[in-house]
């Protein structure tokens, strides 16, 4: 028995009337992504009106001399990097370090090329009118994303729901384009240092999967700033996030699998319009022996069969 | 009022409805094709209320027994709701609910029960439940009983409405820094508790400096004087205390600060932080606290395993000596804060203060390289407020709000 599709994809909700955002990786300068031809599990999403384009798939690919250079000098330092770094231990860093790390600072804004490890999308994809930017806070120590909220949904018939702002890590690669994941396996915390406005925010971890099914799902877990001129430390243990599939929560949940870690998100979507914004000093990872809890939601069947 | 639906309408198993029912409050009866969005409009010319939006619910229940379109009337109420105000009213919702005839819905057999029975009616009930849940409206009991009497219970809403349950108690209280649901109304009051918010600090104290209050001048002309409202805790007036009298602080704002969903903005005293060199370490005084040293001079080591901070350098952006806030963010206000503040921190007295005052997305500015070439010579002589003449007279200069230089938005 089972409820007829819904043709409502981007009024993702979840359970706690928070939007969330459609896990779409944009550059910064927001120029919408085509839809592609062939898409065989509603694979990107195609907004409404636009129509879908016919190009095979080789037609699409872009040659370019001076990009071609830069890949080649920028895959080559990667692969470099990758040949030495086991010189120096696992992960380039030193055998005990690397086994008795209790704390880890992943991403921190410190100059502006730490800002092209981030990418911002907003409402402006489905057709709303919220902005967000992106940029590098005074004295290129802080990150600073600022923007508007408008929750107006935009008029294409579908959407019933609008208003999100996001901002998404992206995925490491290693050279030649291949995926890198990060290894959490040794830690259980999150750790942000973060200066809100008192809005509420959600933290979205996306890890590797297998299925394609499983392409949207996220790990999910608040922030709740506090506002003020003085920053805030948050930590967050990972048994406390809980499973979601494009915005909406799952009824299975498990704790997530910090072996493969690809991405973590902010997303901004309390119905609050008007401009917004967080600076974030840095995201680090930690071991915090007294956390002891798992998971924290139940892990039985809660749907058994008739 | 249980009645089957597929009854033939021949048999009498209850009075015809009387023709004239909906003549009632004097609204006409169209018999042309009308949507539901009509009856609700056509009260949206009186006071739009609760009471109104029950009276349309219970005008469209008598109606009809059998509830004719009651999908297409439930999609309008629910659109409906927020131009009422009533959409985060259970009792509303649940009155909603008692529009679905009961019993129909619920599947009778193992057919009925695969094939998704009443497929329309169940996304009514499951989009009924997701405004609630929208809103963050709990549902009780009531809640229940009348979902199990519509749909029965292996339904979509049913499942919905388990689901609702299971989550919100869990999500409810997780907010660190909760906000009552219903907000100050008061100005005064909502600045007091929106600045205790920040303070950061149990000790802070807040000041009223001024209430507010429209007066009428001479010349006829309505002045309304704003309140200001600050907090300052023991330790920033501490800090405040040994502050460097030749070092400038800095008024900044306004920085924006959202409670739910209403903007409130606050202003902040800094000063720039301590370059290296000048930095006193004073000794820890050992009378502070008899109970255990506050400093021990031992020799451990730390090994890696037990390192607990991270590897990055700290970020000093200066202290923040002391927040205000006040609903008209120009000098002279802030001025009249300034002042204020000064009957406990005599060294205001002779610090010279800054003011950095601009719209937009705010960031504590930084050091020395944010300031501005708009000095104004002469211009910020007449503007000048001067402070008591008891005090030094000292320099206020006034940074104009700078034009936006391609940082903001």
């Amino acid at each position: 028995m089972s409820l007829p599709k819904i043709t409502h994809l981007p009024s993702a909700r979840l359970l706690t009337s928070f939007h969330q955002h459609r896990q779409q990786l944009l550059h910064p300068s927001i120029a919408p992504l085509p839809a592609p031809r062939r898409a065989v599990i509603q694979g990107q999403y195609r907004r409404p009106g636009q129509p879908k384009e016919n190009k095979y798939p080789w037609q699409k690919i872009n040659f370019n001399f001076l990009k071609g250079v830069e890949g080649i000098k920028k895959n080559f330092m990667l692969l470099k990097k990758e040949f030495f770094d086991p010189w120096v231990g696992p992960e380039g860093k030193p055998v005990l370090e690397h086994m008795l790390e209790q704390n880890r600072v992943v991403w921190e804004f410190r100059g502006p090329e730490s800002l092209e490890q981030w990418t911002v999308s907003s409402d402006r994809e489905i057709g709303g009118q919220s902005e967000v930017y992106l940029k590098v806070g005074k004295n290129n120590n802080t990150g600073f994303l600022y923007g508007t909220l408008s929750s107006t949904p935009p008029r294409d018939g579908e959407t019933r729901y609008s208003g999100y702002c996001t901002m998404r890590s992206r995925q490491l690669m290693a050279s030649f384009n291949r995926k890198k994941h990060h290894d959490w396996t040794s830690f259980n915390t999150l750790h942000l240092r973060v200066r809100g406005d008192g809005r509420p925010w959600m933290i979205t971890i996306g890890t590797e999967t297998y299925f394609s099914h499983q392409k949207d799902d996220m790990y999910n877990y608040f922030l709740y700033t506090r506002g003020g001129p003085y920053w805030q430390d948050v930590k967050i243990p990972f048994s406390k996030f809980f499973l979601t599939h494009r915005g909406r929560i799952q009824d299975n949940q498990h704790p997530i699998w910090l072996d493969k870690v690809n991405t973590i998100g902010f997303t901004l979507g309390d119905k609050a319009d008007g401009p917004f914004q967080l600076e974030i000093d840095y995201i680090g990872v930690c071991k915090d022996y007294a956390h002891t809890e798992e998971f924290a939601y139940e892990l039985y069947k809660r749907n058994p069969e008739v | 009022v249980l009645r089957r639906f597929h009854s033939s309408p021949v048999c009498p198993k209850s009075r015809p409805v009387p023709t004239e029912f909906t003549n009632q409050d004097g609204k006409k009866r169209d018999t042309s094709l009308v949507t539901h969005d009509d009856l609700f409009e056509r009260v949206a010319q009186d006071v739009k209320t609760k009471a109104t939006f029950n009276k349309v619910v219970d005008l469209f229940i008598k109606a009809d027994v059998r509830r004719r379109g009651h999908v297409e009337f439930i999609y309008a109420a629910l659109k409906k709701m927020p131009e009422f105000g009533v959409e985060r009213d259970l009792a509303v919702y649940n009155k909603l609910l008692d529009v679905f005839p009961k019993e129909v819905f619920v599947p009778r057999n193992f057919i009925q029960r695969m094939f998704n029975h009443y497929p329309r009616q169940q996304e009514c009930g499951v989009q009924l439940l997701e405004q609630m849940e929208n809103y963050g409206v709990m549902p009780n009991i009531e809640t229940k009983v009348l979902l199990v009497q519509i749909f029965g219970e292996k339904s979509h809403p049913m499942r919905k409405y388990q689901r609702i349950m299971y989550w919100f108690p869990r999500f409810k209280h997780l907010n660190p820094f909760p906000i009552p649901k219903e907000l100050p109304e008061d100005p005064v009051d909502l600045a007091s508790f929106s600045l205790t918010r920040i303070a950061n600090d149990r000790d802070a104290k807040v000041t009223v400096y001024q209430l507010p209050c429209t007066d009428i001048t001479e010349s006829g002309e309505e002045i309304t004087i704003p309140h200001i409202v600050g907090i300052q805790s023991p330790s920033q007036i501490e800090q405040l205390a040994q502050h460097n009298p030749s070092r400038p602080v800095f008024v900044e704002g306004p920085f924006p600060l959202y409670l739910r969903k209403k903007c409130v903005y606050y202003y902040i005293l800094r000063a720039d932080p301590i370059p290296a060199d000048e930095k006193v370490e004073e000794p820890y005084d050992p009378e502070r606290c008899l109970d255990y040293p506050l400093q021990l001079d031992l020799d451990l080591d730390r090994d890696l395993g037990d390192e607990e901070s991270f590897d990055v350098e700290d970020l000093d952006e200066g202290p923040v000596f002391a927040m205000c806030m006040t609903s008209q963010g120009d000098q002279a206000t802030l001025n009249q804060w300034i002042s204020g503040l000064q009957q406990n921190n005599p060294v205001l007295g002779q610090v010279p203060t800054l003011f950095r005052l601009e719209a937009g997305p705010k960031e504590l500015q930084g050091t020395a390289e944010t300031e501005s070439g708009h000095h104004y010579g002469s211009d910020s002589a007449t503007q000048r407020e001067e402070r008591q003449p008891e005090e030094n007279p000292d320099i206020i200069t006034e940074e104009e709000p700078r034009r936006s230089q391609g940082m903001k938005l």
